[in-house]
């Protein structure tokens, strides 16, 4: 490792501090929005988290022999994942707190008026969905999910450190039992998140596309992140010479293969709402090409799967740090972009118009300190795990293979 | 003796084989080849070999499969051109548009899909210069052993380079088991 390289964790907690108060700040300053900001960000960087973890069982399921020097970063990351538990909780607190129960839900209101018809309570669509959308049920779920997740994190990264220091292939295959049982459940779990946090935002809506859509947004998030960590340690040094292209390649090739899953999943679901075309589904989109959502769409569709796709199949740009830092911050930055249209226009105006993305200038600043308040505590949990271990785990049973890894 | 064809040298073990690759790449032999029983990590850096074009054949196969698609079901649905044979005319269909990317991206990505595969195995086909069915290489007296634990590697007359004698013993300095003669 180069000596002038010291990362500082405690740089991250601050911007994540700083972020978290500008979005309490705006709690009182401009509620609603700040609120939905915060679970905007929230996501983003939890989808990030768990898109790791994924990465991670992965590893592990097939016992891959390339990705060992890599999967220590995502190891690293995952370690956020208990503290994107703390930060759910303030969600709880500003729904039963607040002037307003359904802020976020609006399903948990239940005399909130509906547009046209009514109030929550006498909707059919709402009453058919109650076994699911019950409150109770509902915070449970939320803590199932990052309970699952901060148990198998941790058990991964238990077994990871532990073998840097005995060298025991028993945490190999504790690893992988763990990824088999975990896949499963972690697969489940996120499902559930995004139904409750993103769909159930907008109950009258369902897909049942919808958490897979999500998953493999996740997975791109962390793709791309990891992308940029790995360029990122190459270029500082302390992978210098460890990790070559060879692996880049790889995790490239992966980053590839999930923009293509994206825009399959995403154009399936898409279609079958265009070609069935029933009004309770076909509302979403139609609300998403209203005002600056529908250039927001076709970016999505030209910027975030076209060109990736077209960049990605190339093999020098797959194999280069400086060209696969640029696609990874693209794709990450219109990974932020997909959660805002995810999320964002499901938040109704007084007419049940969705809201704009930039309706008054000042949004932007609920919309930075949402992310990073979430970001800076991961980037935080990242660098304090990364100064506690070793840089690669250099006792793991496949680590010889991973370092001389040829095509 | 029938005429010649090449040069052919056997090697025990797949290192032996890889550092005689290397040398006979950095000496400038173009026309020459290795025959391994399994694939060697790392030999085609060895043998100089660049990246196989047939990923170029791809992708002129999956755009013209993707404009075949899109083509086709405009044609179908939405044109009122009059081909030989075919009349277009306007056809309504579940009350959709008569032409929308939307319900013919389906077909059209099947067909980027069916055409992309037919076109790497036309392009794989013609960069190997296949179909072959024979190989000078198969005449020679051990050869099979090359689909069991022996490595061989030829050098063909046709190499600018190659010069009877001297191929020859730059063969035999490469460390091989035996070094014999190829016919055509």
């Amino acid at each position: 490792m180069s000596e002038d390289f010291s990362p500082n964790p405690k740089k991250w907690l601050a911007i994540g501090v700083v972020g978290l108060t500008i979005s309490f700040v705006g709690f009182f300053v401009d509620t609603q929005l700040a609120v939905w900001s915060y679970l905007i960000g929230l996501i983003f960087i939890t989808s990030i988290a768990v898109g790791m973890l994924f990465l991670v069982m992965i590893h592990h399921i097939f016992d891959a022999e390339w990705s060992v020097i890599v999967r220590r970063q995502a190891e690293h990351y995952i370690s956020a994942l208990p503290y994107m538990g703390f930060l759910f909780i303030p969600l709880f607190i500003i729904t039963y707190m607040g002037k307003d129960q359904g802020i976020l839900w609006l399903w948990m209101n239940q005399d909130a008026p509906l547009h046209g018809h009514g109030t929550v309570s006498t909707d059919i669509l709402y009453q058919k969905k109650t076994w699911w959308l019950s409150e109770t049920f509902f915070w449970a779920r939320a803590f199932f999910c990052f309970a699952v997740w901060t148990y198998f994190a941790r058990a991964f990264r238990k077994n990871s450190f532990t073998q840097d220091q005995d060298g025991s292939p028993n945490h190999t295959f504790s690893s992988r039992k763990h990824a088999a049982a975990g896949l499963i459940l972690v697969a489940l779990t996120w499902t559930s998140a995004a139904f409750d946090w993103i769909m159930g935002l907008e109950y009258h809506w369902f897909s049942t596309m919808f958490g897979v859509w999500i998953f493999a947004s996740a997975m791109r998030a962390a793709l791309s992140v990891m992308l940029l960590t790995c360029a990122f340690l190459v270029a500082k040094g302390p992978l210098k010479g460890i990790l070559n292209t060879k692996h880049l390649h790889d995790v490239a090739t992966l980053a590839f293969a999930f923009t293509v899953f994206w825009a399959y999943i995403s154009f399936s679901q898409y279609f079958l709402i265009w070609n069935a075309n029933i009004p309770e589904e076909t509302f979403w989109f139609n609300d998403r090409e209203k005002g600056i959502w529908w250039p927001i769409s076709m970016i999505l569709i030209f910027g975030y799967f076209l060109f990736p796709f077209l960049y990605m199949l190339q093999f020098p740009l797959k194999t280069n740090f400086k060209s696969m830092t640029f696609m990874a911050t693209w794709v990450l930055g219109l990974n932020l972009l997909d959660v805002f249209f995810n999320v964002l226009p499901s938040l109704k105006d007084s007419h049940g118009e969705p809201f704009q993305l930039f309706s008054s200038f000042h949004n932007i600043i609920w919309y930075i300190s949402g992310v990073a308040g979430a970001g800076g505590v991961l980037l935080w949990a990242y660098w304090s795990s990364f100064l506690k271990t070793k840089i690669i785990p250099i006792r793991d049973p496949r680590i010889r293979d991973c370092l001389n890894h040829n095509h | 003796m029938a005429n010649q064809h090449g040069i052919i040298a056997k090697f025990d073990t797949p290192a032996g084989i890889m550092h005689a690759a290397e040398k006979v790449r950095d000496a400038g032999y173009k026309n020459w080849d290795v025959i391994t029983p399994f694939p060697i990590h790392g030999m085609d850096p060895a043998m100089g070999i660049k990246r196989s074009l047939v990923g170029r054949f791809t992708i002129v196969g999956g755009t013209i499969g993707l404009t075949t698609g899109m083509l086709m079901i405009w044609f179908t649905g939405a044109s009122e051109l009059s081909l030989p044979y075919m009349d277009g005319y306007k056809l309504i269909v579940g009350g959709k548009p008569y032409f929308s990317p939307q319900f013919a991206f389906p077909v059209s990505y099947e067909l980027t899909i069916l055409f992309s595969a037919f076109a790497s195995i036309g392009g794989m086909f013609i960069l190997n210069k296949l179909p072959r069915h024979h190989h000078p290489v198969l005449k020679y007296k051990d050869v099979a052993a090359s689909s069991d634990d022996k490595f061989f590697l030829y050098i063909q007359n046709e190499d600018p380079q190659f010069d009877g004698e001297k191929t020859r013993s730059f063969l035999k300095n490469l460390g091989p088991v035996e070094v014999g003669e190829l016919e055509e």
